[in-house]
């Protein structure tokens, strides 16, 4: 089958790979018909995450058919049209059963790695590196699906396929970020990053009652697509002083909740973004945490960050002592897909919640690498690719 | 800067972690010392006394000490592993059985790796096949 694959750092092609074959009885196998790029992957691309192979097969938000079932499976049968977590769970050790999925015990066949370099292991995913079990990633015609029962989602009818899409990953990323974050009626809730995972965050906010959600960002294109079609407030951090702002929005106190959605390659102005990248490209710090020391700064005293960001291994001038004095609750996760998407389908079928926007490129996938080019580049206007197999 | 070198900056500093990780464990400070291991089972400690054990657990237990006692606040039951002085069981042996063992007593599965695999091998690339082929049997549990 034909399938995106890494070749090497920034180097990617489309080429034939196997089919993927049933491993496990609750694997099902999907077609996929809808496959999207997402930040993420580009620190795989980048090689800041520095466990991939050549050839592995990237991709893991996607939307598709099933096609094969395994033996074991009871919730899905042949023609069904499911979305799909991106974190792989088991849905019956502590950690699912505490509804953190992305902490499954049973889900990452390789968790010496990720262990080792962090103390204990979360779960698989799909396309995101051997760290995270070496699973072949949804870029491709088709795709295993280990756990079928607990992590693919039939698709209600009244949802298109280009708005279900995007409950497999970003919207249930950003719903994790506000829910996990503790977004109170009556809150104000800052959010860095307008990409698909902040604005999701942000639409989350605002149906959980927030009374301010403001967005930070420096591409405006993306800012105005906040102002369209989420409902919030807006910042471009290039043309205005962030902290300032954010505490005259919210009475002199600070947002009650900061949502960190920019990750390890975030961007900023003035001296400190020169010193992350220095300090990143020379390796002597792994992630650049410019939004995080943001949200911690801006954040009131006794609020709650929540880091959606992507980061890896270590970074420079954290600040703890704003942390500590201020009383925060800092908290973080790779995303719960199955504790919300559910809820998430039933919001876009009312449409309460509509994510059609942001697939602002549709392309085939064998103009895979030309989408990821574009979704890097910013250019174009291009907030999320879509690639159709 | 070519491929190859800045492959190894990247990886630099995270293998540096991952050392001192190690380090740090080996020195001791109250985690498993070599040759005990232990994992949490999400089954209750009655569901597991006098019932078979598992697989790859079964196949070490001449060579090895299992004890089970129920784990605080309703979280299942540690299962730990001693490996006596002058056994042929391995380290890697007994963290691969306690992994399966916790996935078959909680999932009823062990899940298997993607396949077949779409990559090649580079000599980039062979330190990560290796830790792959040991993944199971590596880290701290």
């Amino acid at each position: 089958m034909k399938a995106l694959q890494w070749q090497g750092v920034n180097k990617l092609a489309v080429g034939t790979v196997p089919d993927p074959e049933l491993r496990n009885p609750g694997d099902v196998i999907v077609k996929v018909t809808h496959t999207v790029t997402c930040g993420s992957d580009l620190h795989l691309l980048g090689g800041y995450i520095p466990f991939m192979e050549k050839g592995d097969v990237l991709g893991h938000e996607f939307l598709g058919e099933v096609i094969e079932v395994g033996p074991d499976v009871r919730r899905h049968r042949t023609g069904d049209r499911v979305v799909v977590s991106s974190f792989i769970s088991c849905g019956k050790c502590w950690y699912c059963d505490q509804k953190l999925y992305s902490l499954c015990d049973n889900g990452n066949t390789n968790p010496a790695i990720t262990e080792t370099m962090w103390g204990h292991a979360p779960s698989g995913c799909f396309g995101y590196s051997h760290a995270m079990g070496g699973n072949a990633g949804s870029h491709a015609e088709y795709i295993r699906v280990p756990f079928a029962d607990v992590g693919a989602f039939t698709v209600p009818e009244a949802v298109s396929s280009e708005r279900a899409l995007f409950a497999s990953d970003s919207a249930s990323t950003g719903w994790m970020g506000a829910d996990l974050g503790g977004v109170q009626p009556g809150d104000v809730v800052a959010v860095w990053g307008a990409g698909a995972v902040g604005q999701m965050a942000a639409r989350a906010a605002v149906l959980l009652g927030a009374d301010r959600v403001i967005v930070i960002d420096r591409l405006d294109e993306r800012l105005q697509q906040v102002e369209r079609h989420i409902g919030a407030e807006t910042l471009n951090y290039e043309r205005t002083d962030v902290a300032g702002e954010l505490r005259d929005r919210s009475g002199g106190r600070g947002p009650d909740v900061c949502i960190e959605a920019v990750g390890m390659e975030a961007h900023s102005t003035g001296i400190q973004f020169g010193y992350d990248q220095l300090k990143q490209q020379l390796r002597l710090q792994t992630d650049r945490p410019i939004a995080v020391r943001d949200a911690i700064h801006a954040c009131r005293k006794g609020g709650s960050v929540f880091v959606l960001g992507v980061y890896a291994g270590f970074v420079d001038k954290f600040p703890l002592g704003a942390l500590m004095n201020k009383g925060l609750t800092v908290r973080g996760a790779q995303m719960h897909g199955q504790r919300y998407i559910p809820m998430l389908l039933d919001r876009m079928a009312t449409g309460e919640l509509t994510t059609e926007h942001l697939a602002t490129h549709m392309l085939p996938l064998d103009r895979a690498p030309e989408g990821y080019r574009m979704f890097k580049e910013k250019k174009d206007g291009c907030v999320r690719a879509v690639f159709i197999p | 800067m070519r491929r190859t070198g800045k492959a190894f900056l990247i990886v630099a500093p995270l293998a540096a972690g991952a050392a001192v990780a190690a380090t740090r464990r080996r020195r001791g400070a109250g985690s498993a010392s070599r040759g005990h291991h232990v994992v949490t089972v999400y089954r209750q400690l009655s569901e597991l006394e006098g019932a078979a054990l598992p697989g790859s657990l079964k196949e070490i237990a001449d060579g090895a000490e299992v004890t089970m006692r129920a784990a605080p606040g309703d979280r299942g039951t540690e299962i730990a592993v001693r490996i006596p002085d002058g056994s042929r069981v391995t380290d890697a042996e007994v963290r691969r059985a306690l992994r399966d063992t916790r996935s078959l007593l909680e999932a009823g599965d062990v899940l298997l790796p993607s396949g077949p695999p779409s990559t090649v091998p580079t000599a980039l690339n062979r330190p990560l096949q290796t830790a792959t082929r040991h993944g199971r049997e590596g880290g701290l549990s």
